[in-house]
C-alpha cells in the first residue's frame, strides 16, 4: 500500500499508540477532581500542556485550550472572538471550517470581506491590506498552509503588514497543516491572536486538537458546562488523547528539519518525474496548481497540486487505488455535488482543470520508491483514459 | 412476573387459497420460523385459521418487530391464554384496565370476541356481555363505563378449538403472500431509492428477490458497492436467503462510450444490464427480472426506451413502480428504511459516461447498428466470469 494522501490524515505513530493506551489504562480519574487520584491526572495533563508549549516555544503570553481537532478549533476562536458584529476577513481559499464558519456570520448581516483579488499563487499578497484598515475589519483568518496547494501564508510577514496597514485587525491561522511540516518561528506568537492545531495530521490521534489563544483574549465558549479550560470550553478533558497529542507534537517538531528536507526531495522528484512523463506522453498536458517554488516562506514540498486536463481526477484515483495507491482529491464530483473545489476554481482553474487535479501529499513513511510507482501507474492510468475522456470531449 | 405469552398470528391473502392452502401456510410458519431461529423457547401450534407462537413475556416484543417484517401477516397481537370460562377471561380484563384507570376519572371499555370454535356453547355477543359485565362490576365503583363506540380500551378475545386467547393489540402486518411461495426472481439494484422499493414489493408477492448490481469499479469507487450490499442486507432482512450478483461493468460501459452513439448510451448500457441479468436469472433459476422503473422519470424510461430495453430479453420483466410518482416511493422507501441509505451521498454514475443530450425515443434498429460496433457477446462472457456472488445471510461485515 502506498499511502499519499497525508494532508488529509496520517496513520498513528505506533509510540503515540502505546502513551494513549497507557495513559487509558492509567488516567482514568477526572482531572477536574481534588482527591489525589484526579491530582494525579491534573498533574499529567500540565505536563502535557508544558511539553506542547516547550516544543512550539508558545510564550506564557498565550493560552492553550484542548478541543475536539481542527475544525472546532477554528470555530471557537472565529465565532468566539467575533460574534456577531465584529468584522471578519479572508483569503477566501481557506478550509471550509474556516470558511463555513465565516458564511455563518453572513446570515447575521456581518458580511465577511474577501480577499481573493489579492492572492498570489494561493498565498495573500501583503502589500495591500490597507482595505482592512478602511474596512474595519478586527480579524483576518487564514490557512498558514492551504490543505490543498499548500501555499503558505507567512505569519511574520503578514504580521508586520498588518502592524503597519491596519493595526486594528488581528491575526488568526488556521496551522493544521503546518505543525510539522514547517518551522514555526517563535516570534509569530507575539503578534498572533489564534493558532490552531490538530493532532491526526502530525501522526497523532483523532478527535483531538487545540487551539492557542492570545492570553486577553476571552472568547464567548461555544460549549457551556462546567467551566474547564479557562471558561472557554467546557467538558471533561479527555487525557490520554492530550497526551498522545503532546507526544506528537513533540515528535514532528523534533523532526521537523528532517521532514522537510526528506519532503523537498519527494516533491522535487515528483515534479521532475511527471514533467518527464508529460515529455514521453505527448497528449498529457501538466499544469502545477501547487508553486514549485522552493522558498519555505511561499510553498509548503508537503503538498503538490496538479491538474491534467481531461482526465478526471476522481477517475484517476480509483485507478490508483485498483493499485493500492490512494492519493488526495482537492474536488469532489460526489453524488451530492458537481461543483468543483473552490480553492482551485479560486486561484484561477477553470472548472475542468479543478475537476481533472489531483493532491499528492507526504508523510513521514513517504519514500522516493513511493513517489516512482505513483507516477509510473499514473501514466499507465493516464494512458488508459486519455483517449475516452477525449472522445467525451469531442462528441460534446 | 414472567407469564408466558400467546401470539396470535394473522394471516393476509392466503385466507383467500384453496386447495393449495396449507402450502402457504406451510411457507409462512417456514418463514417465521427461519426469521425467529435464534429467539429461545419458541412453540408453534397452526390450528385452522390462525398460527399460534407461545413465547415469553420478554421475548413477546422482539417476536412481533419481527412479525411486522414478514411478508404475508395481516396482523399480529400478544396477548395470554386462558380457559374459555367467563371468570377467567374477566380476570384478565381486570388484571389489564385497573392500572390504566385514574382516580375520578371515566375511563371506557369494551369487550370483543371471535368465536373460532363454532362448537362453543355461547356466542359472541354473549360472551361480551357476559365477561363485559363481570369486568363492569369489579371497577364500575372506580370509574369504569361501556362504551362500544369510544372505548379508551378494547378486550379481544379469541375462542379456538385448542386454545382460548385474550389479547388488547394489534400489531399491522406487511400484508401480501409469504416469500417464497411465488418462485425466486432477480431485480436490477442500485444505490439509488427506486430499485430496493421494487423488490420490496415483489417481496410481499411472495417472491423470493435476489439482487443484480452493475459495478462501475474503477471508475467509480466502492461506495456504490457497499451501498448496494447495504440496502440487499436490509432487503434480505425479510427475506432470508437472497443473493446479491455483482457484475463488473467498466469494460461494457467504456465499449459502448468508445464505439457507439453517445446520445444512446444510456439505453445501450441499460440492454446490456438486462441481457446479462436474464443469463444469470437463467442460470440461478430466477423466473423473472424486476426493476424499479417508472415510466417517464429519467431519459432512459421512456416507454419507447422502456420498449428498447424489453426487446433484448424474453423473460418476464416486472416493473412494480411503473405508474408510481416519485413522492410515493419515497414513501414506500421510508416505510422499507432504505430511504436513508439509498440517499447516502456516493458518486453513482461518473459525468463522462453521460451523454450530453440522452436520446428519449431510441429506435431498435439504430441501437441494433450500434451493437455491431463492439463485441458485446465476448464482453457480456467476461463480465458474467467475473461475477462475485454475495451470500446475504452470511455477511461478516
Amino acid at each position: 500500500m502506498i499511502y499519499l494522501d497525508n494532508a488529509a490524515t496520517t496513520p498513528m505513530d505506533p509510540e503515540v499508540i502505546d502513551a494513549v493506551q497507557e495513559s487509558m489504562r492509567k488516567d482514568f480519574a477526572n482531572s477536574g477532581t481534588v482527591y489525589s487520584l484526579g491530582l494525579d491526572v491534573k498533574q499529567r495533563l500540565e505536563d502535557a500542556e508544558s511539553q506542547i508549549r516547550e516544543s512550539l516555544s508558545i510564550p506564557a503570553s498565550h493560552k492553550i485550550i484542548f478541543t475536539s481537532g481542527g475544525s472546532e478549533s477554528n470555530n471557537l476562536f472565529i465565532k468566539g472572538y467575533a460574534f456577531p458584529d465584529r468584522k471578519l476577513a479572508c483569503l477566501g481559499l481557506e478550509h471550509p471550517s474556516v470558511a463555513q464558519t465565516l458564511e455563518a456570520f453572513r446570515e447575521l448581516g456581518n458580511e465577511p470581506v474577501s480577499l481573493l483579488d489579492l492572492q498570489t499563487e494561493g498565498r495573500l499578497d501583503v502589500s495591500n491590506l490597507s482595505r482592512l484598515k478602511n474596512e474595519k475589519v478586527r480579524l483576518l483568518s487564514l490557512s498558514h498552509v492551504n490543505n490543498e496547494l499548500g501555499s503558505v501564508n507567512d505569519p511574520t510577514l503578514i504580521l508586520q503588514a498588518l502592524a503597519e496597514q491596519s493595526p486594528q485587525t488581528r491575526l488568526f491561522l488556521d496551522g493544521v497543516q503546518a505543525v510539522g511540516k514547517l518551522k514555526l518561528s517563535p516570534v509569530m506568537w507575539r503578534g498572533l491572536a489564534g493558532y490552531s492545531i490538530s493532532g491526526h495530521k502530525i501522526n497523532g490521534p483523532k478527535g483531538i486538537g487545540l487551539l492557542v489563544v492570545e492570553g486577553k483574549i476571552d472568547l464567548q465558549p461555544q460549549i457551556h458546562g462546567g467551566l474547564q479550560q479557562h471558561r472557554m470550553r467546557s467538558g471533561t478533558l479527555p487525557v490520554p488523547l492530550i497526551v498522545g497529542l503532546a507526544l506528537a507534537i513533540k515528535k514532528s517538531v523534533e523532526k521537523t528539519e528532517e521532514t522537510i528536507k526528506n519532503n523537498q526531495k519527494l516533491s522535487h522528484h515528483l515534479v521532475s518525474k511527471l514533467k518527464s512523463l508529460a515529455e514521453s506522453l505527448p497528449e498529457l498536458e501538466l499544469q502545477f496548481n501547487s508553486s514549485l517554488s522552493e522558498d519555505l516562506s511561499r510553498q509548503s514540498p508537503s503538498i503538490v497540486n496538479f491538474s491534467f486536463a481531461p482526465v478526471e481526477g476522481e477517475v484517476m484515483l480509483h485507478h490508483l487505488e485498483e493499485k493500492e495507491i490512494f492519493v488526495g482529491l482537492g474536488s469532489a464530483c460526489s453524488a451530492h455535488s458537481k461543483e468543483p473545489s473552490k480553492i482551485l476554481t479560486g486561484i484561477g482553474l477553470t472548472p475542468e482543470e479543478a475537476r481533472c487535479s489531483l493532491r499528492i501529499s507526504f508523510g513521514a513513511q513517504s519514500t522516493l520508491a513511493d513517489v516512482d510507482a505513483f507516477v509510473e501507474a499514473f501514466g499507465e492510468a493516464y494512458r488508459q483514459l486519455y483517449s475516452t475522456f477525449n472522445r467525451k470531449t469531442t462528441h460534446k | 412476573m414472567n407469564e408466558s405469552r400467546t401470539i396470535l398470528v394473522r394471516y393476509d391473502e392466503i385466507g383467500l387459497k384453496g386447495k393449495n392452502r396449507d402450502q402457504f401456510i406451510n411457507r409462512l410458519v417456514k418463514n417465521i420460523q427461519m426469521q425467529m431461529k435464534d429467539v429461545e423457547g419458541l412453540k408453534f401450534k397452526v390450528p385452522h385459521g390462525r398460527i399460534f407462537i407461545h413465547c415469553s413475556q420478554e421475548s413477546s416484543e422482539e417476536c412481533i418487530r419481527r412479525l411486522q417484517k414478514i411478508p404475508g401477516i395481516a396482523s399480529a397481537s400478544v396477548g395470554v391464554t386462558r380457559k374459555p370460562e367467563f371468570d377467567a377471561l374477566a380476570a384478565v380484563g381486570v388484571e389489564w384496565i385497573e392500572p390504566l384507570m385514574k382516580p375520578g376519572e371515566t375511563f371506557k371499555f369494551c369487550v370483543r370476541t371471535n368465536r373460532a370454535d363454532k362448537s362453543y356453547p355461547h356466542k359472541s355477543p354473549e360472551i361480551d356481555r357476559e365477561v363485559g359485565s363481570r369486568i363492569l362490576g369489579q371497577l364500575h365503583s372506580k370509574g369504569l363505563e361501556v362504551s362500544i363506540k369510544e372505548a379508551d380500551f378494547i378486550l379481544e378475545i379469541e375462542i379456538g378449538q385448542d386454545e382460548t386467547v385474550v389479547f388488547n393489540n394489534r400489531a399491522p402486518g406487511l400484508r401480501g403472500l409469504p416469500v417464497g411461495s411465488s418462485g425466486d426472481i432477480l431485480g436490477l439494484i442500485s444505490g439509488g431509492i427506486d430499485s430496493p422499493v421494487a423488490l420490496y414489493r415483489m417481496m410481499k408477492r411472495g417472491c423470493r428477490a435476489h439482487g443484480i448490481f452493475f459495478d462501475n469499479r474503477p471508475f467509480m469507487g466502492r461506495g456504490g458497492y457497499d451501498k448496494v450490499v447495504k440496502l440487499s442486507k436490509l432487503l434480505n432482512g425479510y427475506q432470508g436467503k437472497s443473493k446479491l450478483y455483482v457484475v463488473p461493468f467498466e469494460d461494457i460501459q467504456v465499449a459502448i462510450r468508445d464505439f457507439c452513439r453517445p446520445a444512446h448510451r444510456v439505453v445501450l448500457y441499460r440492454r446490456m444490464m438486462y441481457r446479462i441479468a436474464q443469463a444469470v436469472a437463467q442460470q440461478k433459476g430466477c423466473l423473472a427480472l424486476a426493476t424499479g422503473e417508472s415510466v417517464g422519470q429519467v431519459a432512459s424510461q421512456t416507454i419507447e426506451n422502456l420498449n428498447a430495453v424489453s426487446d433484448v430479453v424474453t423473460l418476464s420483466v416486472f416493473r412494480p413502480l411503473i405508474g408510481m410518482n416519485k413522492q410515493e416511493i419515497i414513501n414506500e422507501a421510508r416505510e422499507l428504511d432504505s430511504f436513508d441509505i439509498s440517499i447516502e451521498p456516493h458518486p453513482d454514475c461518473c459525468s463522462v459516461f453521460m451523454p450530453p443530450r440522452p436520446a428519449t425515443r431510441a429506435k431498435i434498429a439504430d441501437l441494433e447498428d450500434d451493437e455491431t460496433k463492439y463485441p458485446w457477446e465476448l464482453l457480456m462472457l467476461e463480465a458474467m466470469g467475473k461475477m462475485e456472488t454475495v451470500d446475504l445471510d452470511n455477511l461478516t461485515v
